[in-house]
């Protein structure tokens, strides 16, 4: 028996205003799974995960969620399978945490109806996860980088999806946060069984956090295999253009990597 | 005091029942129902641009009217369609629509949607060839025509019957409406198109729905009173510091407030200076730039 992928992207291409943005990618995830998507800056990594999300439109190539095109479903329909944490922008965001969790029920609302008690369970929950409920009546705009990040998880949570998008969500953070934001972010692949594709560009995050990593440079799919792989010869070379040197400890199940020129 | 007679038919002979009927309640309801639709239509633009200072008044829908408007005069016209619509209006809707078209091409014809930078630049530049048409038109008119045509830009509301109440309650009820309706889709809007497009809103579509409904109703509005200025981007902004950003509750006190606001500047306009009347335009923009720099001075980062 053939059985279709959980996600499959088929010879997906991307042109925005004239430029080449993606050339023919094409791959697969199972259900669960946790996928990093790295690569360099301006490779394409974003806008995979926006034609896959659909917030692009005029893609060409196939992009299915289990076995439906998504480019056959409504906003609403795809917003019911995948939530997102977009890479953070600042913006009038007046709202406060719980305020803003609740507007994450959109997509499972009729137009004029009231929240239902389900509505208001599944947001206490997701602030409860994603642990802000200490912060849930502080307005977005006045949180520290860290918490608010944190916020926008307990969001994508409480849209109640399977599958959830994070697009670069370490990068703005202090150290701490980073660790923190990780461990949520596995937290919510092991034990809310979420399917999670992640874009970063810190080859840490992908090493440490995900079960398959997939790299993308030029728009082009370049590599696509696990931690254990990444660390073969050249491969990360390859990738990013520069050199790397991994630093092992006795506990740690893999190094950490650095770029050379970064290391004194 | 006024005789209670005056509200009744028994005092129907009196000049001052048909002041009150006639002149003053419609005046009243129609000030009412031109500030609610300015107060909510630039509560969907603010929410719509994303930025609180942008408001209909700057998508040339004031401008184009306002051509039609001093065509009409210049040609000479004077009818009415069906003897309810002033060939005035018609002409000042349709300078609108043409205006708010040309823009809703402008901003449709680059790929990718309409970009809100695109709109807003294509409104500016659209206004001021309006604006430079009006002025030829002005410059080659007579006296008489050219002061009708410069207290039409004043705005005011001279209602006498009820019959441009027949245009701009419907206008009213639509745009409170559909303010009301899509008030999640806004809330979600406002935090950004990526997040509202992630949690399942057809962002284009709501975009091209708002943008064509508000340049409608702020048509009718400036076609029957001329360019109110400010309310629209005032009136929304103090909402806001009320009761917050929710756009369910902004829509109903900015119902609530705009109209109320217009009613108050259009009495004062009446009577501060008895008998000669003040344009309430001239008022509310008075009003509104002091307003509005001390939002750019004292208003939060």
């Amino acid at each position: 028996m053939i059985t279709t992928p959980y996600i499959e992207v088929k010879n997906l291409s991307l042109s925005l205003e004239g430029a080449e943005i993606l050339k023919d990618v094409s791959f697969s995830l199972e259900k669960g799974k946790f996928l990093a998507i790295i690569g360099p800056n301006g490779a394409g990594k974003s806008s995979l995960l926006k034609c896959m999300g659909r917030l692009y439109r005029d893609f060409s190539g196939d992009i299915s969620l289990d076995g439906r095109l998504v480019s056959l479903m409504k906003a609403k329909e795809i917003a019911r399978k995948i939530s997102w944490v977009h890479q953070s922008e600042p913006s009038f965001l007046s709202f406060t945490v719980r305020e803003f969790a609740k507007m994450s029920r959109y997509p499972w609302q009729r137009s004029l109806g009231n929240e239902t008690k389900e509505d208001v369970e599944i947001v206490d929950r997701a602030l409860s996860v994603a642990s802000v409920q200490h912060i849930a009546d502080r307005e977005l705009n006045t949180l520290s980088g860290g918490e608010r990040q944190k916020a926008l998880i307990a969001a994508a949570l409480a849209q109640g999806t399977e599958i959830l998008f994070l697009d670069e969500p370490t990068s703005f953070l202090d150290y701490k946060h980073q660790v923190e934001t990780l461990e949520l972010i596995k937290q919510i692949n092991k034990e809310e069984k979420m399917t999670i594709l992640l874009v970063t560009h810190d080859i840490n995050l992908a090493l440490h956090g995900a079960d398959e990593i997939l790299a993308i440079k030029l728009g082009k799919l370049r590599w696509k295999g696990d931690s254990n792989a990444l660390l073969s010869n050249g491969v990360l070379e390859s990738i990013f253009d520069t050199t790397f040197q991994s630093f092992t400890t006795e506990k740690q199940k893999f190094p950490y990597v650095a770029p050379k020129g970064m290391i004194f | 005091m006024v005789p209670v007679s005056v509200l009744t038919r028994a005092g129907k002979d009196s000049g001052l029942y048909n002041i009150l009927w006639d002149l003053r309640v419609p005046r009243v309801l129609l000030g009412w129902a031109v500030g609610s639709t300015l107060a909510i239509s630039g509560m969907i633009f603010q929410a719509l641009f994303r930025n609180s200072l942008a408001s209909p008044d700057m998508l040339g829908v004031s401008t184009g009217a306002a051509c039609g408007a001093v065509l009409y005069i210049r040609m000479g016209f004077a009818f009415s369609v069906f003897n309810v619509i002033p060939g005035l209006s018609l002409f000042a809707f349709i300078g609108a629509l043409i205006a708010t078209s040309a823009i809703y091409i402008a901003g449709n014809i680059r790929r990718g949607g309409m970009s809100e930078a695109t709109l807003l630049l294509a409104g500016i530049a659209m206004s001021f060839l309006f604006a430079s048409i009006n002025m030829i038109m002005q410059f080659g008119s007579g006296f008489v025509d050219s002061f009708r045509m410069m207290r039409w830009s004043m705005g005011g509301l001279q209602a006498v019957g009820y019959s441009d109440l027949y245009l701009m309650f419907p206008a009213l009820i639509g745009i409170f409406l559909i303010a009301y309706i899509r008030a999640p889709e806004l809330n979600l809007f406002v935090c950004g198109e990526d997040i509202a497009a992630s949690r399942g809103v057809s962002v284009n579509s709501l975009k091209r729905l708002l943008f064509v409904v508000v340049s409608l109703v702020v048509g009718v509005a400036v076609s029957i009173c001329g360019p109110i200025g400010f309310v629209g981007l005032m009136v929304p902004h103090i909402c806001r510091k009320l009761v917050g950003t929710d756009h369910r509750r902004l829509t109903i006190a900015s119902a609530i407030f705009g109209g109320t606001f217009l009613v108050l500047c259009d009495t004062a306009s009446r009577t501060f200076w008895a008998p000669t009347e003040v344009p309430v335009g001239v008022l509310t923009s008075c009003l509104g730039s002091i307003f509005f720099l001390l939002l750019l001075l004292y208003g939060k980062k």
